[in-house]
């Protein structure tokens, strides 16, 4: 290999048409150029032509057996399947307007009840932050944080169980989307019951408001959900 | 193996049935053996890599979108194992981790023709082992692996003209080096 004079490593300033050049390197024709240009990158070429044709070192026989030793010894703990579960890739379309009309699939459904919790989760927390110190409520105005955590925590379970696309998973998310329903009607009851203050009306009311139309809905995108099973 | 086959076992491992998953092993192992032998300068270390590799595809398979090629996903994947081990390794071992080459094999030469062969496979090694493993990462996979700087970007998440620097940085060191150790006058 030629010695460049002043042009040691520091001295090689990279060729305006280094992006070209570097494409043709270890080709099968010579590089093109001429001067001392041409003989750099005629030594990087024939630097790039030792290493393609380097002879490729084969793996040991057993290396394929010793992979699948340890694939089917492998035991995934729990936690990694939930997380598994959680990260796996899935195409969720965002369109509660189409979930009402046509049939959707079984990660669509789960996404809406999880959404439901999340909703919910962040209305027990509001409330249990508003709520603290209030000692004056009356008992189950009192508990409406927890009840409101509590939903998230079941509507949540539903949406993983549905990430399953089961029937089982569809019969216990029907079930969840009923009980959801009727507490949503029960619970503005009990609180207009229990807690005689006109605010009690408006907020019998809201419970009505939210709860009613999103059970509705529950039920109606798993009703067309339980088209892929009919 | 035709992106059809690979989609097929793969759903099928991901159903339960694991020994499916040897048939993955045994269209990619000689690949996935190769860049960790590149990377890693023996074939010790290659061998772990290799299966570790293999291990973490298995394990992490659950999150590989269905319709996309597999190999530049698993080799995006060995690539990640392999920085984290070279890592640890230069962590342990300080700067003179790696030097040094490895043997191949190639039963086509005469036998003073295949040690000139093996001698000169050795030092490349050796200077590739010596540059830093991003560069070196990038001249393997462009003149061992054959793969157009496009593929490379993707794979390193590099940019293409990114790329390309490293491995024109890349032989620029290995010529330094080749040039110090007088070895291209010894070639000629």
């Amino acid at each position: 290999m030629k010695n460049h004079e002043g042009k040691g490593e520091r001295g090689l300033a990279p060729d305006p048409n280094m992006e070209t050049g570097i494409e043709e390197l270890g080709g099968k024709d010579p590089v093109a150029g001429s001067g001392d240009e041409s003989s750099l990158w005629q030594e990087f070429d024939a630097i790039a032509r030792m290493m393609r044709e380097d002879p490729a070192p084969e793996p040991p026989a057993d290396l394929g057996e010793r992979v699948m030793a340890r694939v089917r010894a492998y035991r995934p703990t729990p936690w990694k399947v939930f997380v598994d579960a959680l990260l796996k890739p899935r195409a969720v379309s965002f369109d509660p307007i189409r979930a009402l009309r046509a049939p959707v699939s079984g990660q669509e459904c789960s996404f809406y009840f999880i959404m439901v919790g999340v909703f919910h989760a962040v209305l027990g927390l509001t409330l249990m932050a508003g709520l603290r110190g209030f000692d004056a409520f009356p008992g189950w105005v009192r508990w409406q944080p927890q009840i409101a955590l509590v939903t998230a925590v079941c509507m949540a379970a539903i949406g993983l169980c549905l990430l399953k696309d089961g029937n089982l998973a569809l019969r216990a998310a029907r079930i969840g989307a009923l009980v959801y329903l009727g507490f949503a009607v029960l619970n503005g009851v009990f609180v207009s019951l229990e807690w005689s203050v006109p605010v009690s009306a408006y907020a019998s009311l809201l419970s009505a408001l939210i709860g009613l139309p999103t059970g509705f809905f529950l039920l109606r995108t798993l009703q067309n959900y339980g088209k892929r099973y009919a | 193996m035709k992106q059809v086959d690979e989609g097929e076992i793969i759903g099928r491992v991901l159903s339960g049935d694991r020994e499916a998953f040897a048939d993955l092993v045994d269209a990619y192992k000689g690949p996935v053996f190769r860049l960790a032998f590149r990377m890693t300068g023996n074939d010790r270390d290659a061998d772990d890599l290799t299966q570790e590799i293999f291990l973490r595809a298995f394990q992490s398979l659950g999150r590989f979108r269905l319709g996309e090629r597999f190999f530049p996903w698993l080799y995006t994947l060995g690539l990640n194992v392999i920085r984290n081990y070279l890592r640890k390794a230069q962590a342990v071992a300080g700067e003179g981790f790696g030097a040094g080459g490895p043997e191949a094999a190639d039963p086509g030469r005469g036998p003073a023709e295949a040690a000139m062969g093996r001698e000169r496979s050795r030092r490349i090694q050796g200077y590739l082992m010596r540059l830093s493993p991003a560069v070196r990462e990038a001249l393997v996979l462009r003149f061992y692996e054959g793969m157009r700087f496009e593929d490379i970007a993707g794979l390193t998440g590099d940019s293409v003209g990114s790329a390309k620097m490293k491995v024109y940085r890349g032989l620029e060191k290995i010529r330094a080096m080749m040039e110090e150790d007088g070895f291209g006058d010894e070639e000629s």
